[in-house]
């Protein structure tokens, strides 16, 4: 089967006046299908650099990226934003809702830029997402009136309402307490189970990575290694 | 998109402050607008009435008569017939009325005297007259009596007369010599600009016997059309048909009939030459007020808009800075830059459109106000408004212009921060702080 995200050889160079950052040098990865991956790393290690590629937010500067089998590096912005729009859901680290927007606008969202669906269509696809990760309750709220991990959840709902193929995450928990974290990461276990979307998301914390299939770990840059969750739950408990 | 239109208002309804303050602004400019507009209109209108009721008519038929060919007299002979062929060639005609031309010295029992333009008037005939000139003194009815002259306000004070004093009026005749009469002072009318300047009325009659004219001689023949608008139409069809009917008729000049007694006492011929223009030519000082007034209403425009657009930007650029990780959000789930564009672009008109109505109103009702409190002009501006209270002429049609026209700006303007959020990486935007 051909994987859903395959990366060769990657590299990406940031420019900040004269000095040149490495974030990415040679970096290969392969993600299937139904896989749920976790990316782990220090900080500054290239974890949000690689998700960014992955998600055609940002280009490479070198090496191959390819998402749902478009090589990204050949598409205009229009067709990497299509791309975007239909294939990939997105979740952030600070959930990133609109807030004017109601949380049923919110989830509604993405539905509305594929302009295809009715609004029946489109209020039931939400309802069914609202109902999943259980804020059906909360539709007409705004997200300031919502707790973090509430938000969190009204952020996976849009990030999977368009059933997208890939779903990719960074630090999804990294601004929750640890028990709302784990429900969010149960949450998106749930999902990825049931539907079997993919699922790529980075973090520090070794309580998420242990939830993961795999886990990609990614060190200065580079591909370090890719090992169990129980490993890498060893790994960290071992303190490297 | 209706969502977008949703975005917009809810953003707009978020900064209360910023968008009052901005939506004020656009506000006040529209109306200020409106009511330039409408002042200008107003100002247009009375102008173009007292000047061609004053001096002209819409389409003017005048003439010189030359007993010898250096000899030109601005007179029109047997112009009864001439008024038959224009009742009959003419349906657009309101009315006609025939004016006396003459150039003399008014000279009061105490020595003093002015210069001054004579209309030779028929006032049984004027009806714009009645109208447009505002007797203080006396009655204007009267100068239907043999004798009778009218003056305006500041020519009284400087002859130091009143109605029911006597003047001499005297005008150069033949060969050095002076023909006078004797009139009485009937009506005095206010000052109407500097149109009252140089010109007064004189019963026709006495004009007539002044310059020894016959009975049936007259200055020109002021044609006032039920729509102004006409005028152009009617002058080329008169020429035409005066030609056809063997008059002859002098080549159109455009230029007011005392600035042709120079060309015409040049040329060899003798007798009567008709000369057709319109009010254009005969008082194109109004096309020069109107011309100076929209010059200087432009200006006034520009500057206005250009705060406009100082501060459509600025609110712009806030708002885009403040939305930048929205934007970045709303690009990476897939929205369109054009979208993002319109997203923007779509609040710009929401709020211009709002904010003009607001303007819309307040100028209505201003002007409704202004009109109703009968406001007076200085007398400095009566020169040009040629009217003593201020008048605001706002129409539907003016109003609706201003909204359209603030809106598109200010939607227009909003173009080049919206465009520029659009095309901000959606990482770059992302990651913005703030
Ligand atoms: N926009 C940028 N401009 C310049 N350098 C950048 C930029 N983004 C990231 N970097 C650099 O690239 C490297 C990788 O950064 P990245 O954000 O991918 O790390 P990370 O693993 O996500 O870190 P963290 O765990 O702190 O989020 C770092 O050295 C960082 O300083
Ligand atoms: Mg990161």
């Amino acid at each position: 089967m051909d994987p859903i995200v395959s990366i060769r050889n990657v590299t990406k160079d940031y420019t900040l006046g004269k000095t040149v950052v490495s974030a990415l040098r040679g970096v290969n990865l392969e993600v299937h299908k139904g896989d749920f991956i976790s990316i782990a790393g220090p900080s500054g290690s290239g974890k949000t650099t690689l998700l960014n590629l992955i998600g055609c937010v940002d280009t490479a500067t070198g090496g191959l990226v390819q998402v749902v089998g478009q090589s990204t590096g050949q598409l205009t912005e229009r067709q990497l934003t299509d791309l975007r729009l239909h294939a990939i859901g997105f979740i952030f680290q600070s959930f990133n809702l609109v807030s004017v927007l109601s949380v049923f606008q919110n989830v509604e969202f993405p539905l509305l830029l594929q302009r295809k669906w009715t609004a029946a269509e489109r209020r039931k696809r939400v309802d069914e997402l609202l109902t999943q990760v259980g804020l059906q309750s909360h539709a007409k709220h705004r997200p300031n009136e919502l707790s973090g991990g509430q938000r969190q959840r009204v952020a996976i709902a849009r990030a999977l309402v368009t059933q997208p193929q890939l779903v990719l995450a960074d630090e999804p928990t990294a601004n929750l307490d640890s028990v709302t974290g784990q429900n969010i990461i149960d949450l998106m276990k749930d999902l990825n189970k049931q539907q079997g979307t993919t699922f790529i998301f980075s973090t520090h914390d070794p309580k998420v990575m242990s939830h993961a299939n795999a886990v990609v770990r990614i060190e200065d840059g580079q591909i370090k290694d890719r090992i169990s969750a129980a490993e890498a739950t060893l790994a960290v408990a071992a303190g490297h | 998109m209706l969502q977008l239109l949703l975005i917009a208002v809810r953003n707009l309804a978020q900064h209360r402050r910023r968008t009052l303050l901005l939506g004020g602004a656009i506000a006040g400019v529209t109306a200020l607008l409106v009511m330039l507009q409408g002042m200008t209109t107003g100002i247009r209108s009375t102008l173009l009435e007292s000047a061609t009721t004053l001096s002209s008519g819409h389409v003017n038929v005048g003439g010189f008569f030359k007993v010898t060919a250096g000899q030109g007299a601005p007179v029109v002979t047997e112009f009864p017939k001439l008024v038959e062929i224009i009742r009959k060639e003419v349906p657009e005609l309101d009315f006609v009325t025939e004016r006396g031309r003459g150039w003399a010295k008014l000279i009061a029992d105490d020595g003093s005297s002015v210069q001054l333009g004579l209309a030779g008037v028929d006032i049984t005939r004027e009806s714009g007259l009645k109208k447009t000139l505002k007797v203080t003194q006396g009655n204007l009815d009267d100068l239907a009596k043999p004798g009778s002259v009218l003056l305006f306000e500041k020519q009284a004070t400087k002859l130091n007369v009143k109605v029911g004093d006597a003047l001499t009026i005297s005008a150069p005749a033949a060969r050095g010599a002076n023909n006078t009469v004797d009139v009485t002072v009937v009506a005095v009318a206010r000052d109407i600009g500097f149109m009252s300047g140089f010109n007064c009325f004189l019963n026709g009659d006495s004009l007539r016997q002044l310059y020894q004219l016959k009975e049936d001689a007259t200055g020109a023949l002021h044609i006032y059309l039920k729509d102004i608008e006409s005028t152009k139409v009617v002058q080329e069809r008169l020429r035409k048909r005066l030609v056809e009917l063997g008059y002859p008729v002098m080549d159109a000049d455009p230029r007011a009939f005392w600035f042709k007694f120079e060309v015409v006492n040049r040329e060899e011929w003798t007798g009567q030459k008709l000369d057709i223009t319109n009010w254009e030519d005969e008082v194109s000082f109004v096309n020069w007020i109107i011309t100076a007034l929209d010059g200087l209403t432009y200006v006034l425009i520009f500057v206005l808009l250009i705060i406009i657009a100082v501060g459509v930007m600025n609110t712009l650029w806030i708002a885009i800075r403040e939305r930048t990780r929205e934007i970045g959000t709303l690009r990476a789930i897939g929205m369109q830059r054009r979208r993002v564009l319109l997203m923007f672009l779509v609040e710009a008109l929401v709020l211009g459109l709002a904010s003009t109505g607001v303007g819309a109103v307040i100028s209505a009702l201003l002007a409704m106000g202004l009109n109703a409190a009968q406001i007076p002009v200085v007398e400095a501006a009566q020169l040009i408004t040629m009217s003593d209270t201020l008048s605001v002429r706002v129409t539907g049609g003016s109003i609706l212009g201003a909204v359209v026209f603030v809106t598109t700006c200010t939607t227009l303007i909003s173009l080049i921060p919206s465009f520029l959020a659009a095309r901000m990486k959606p990482v770059t935007a992302m990651h913005h702080i703030g």
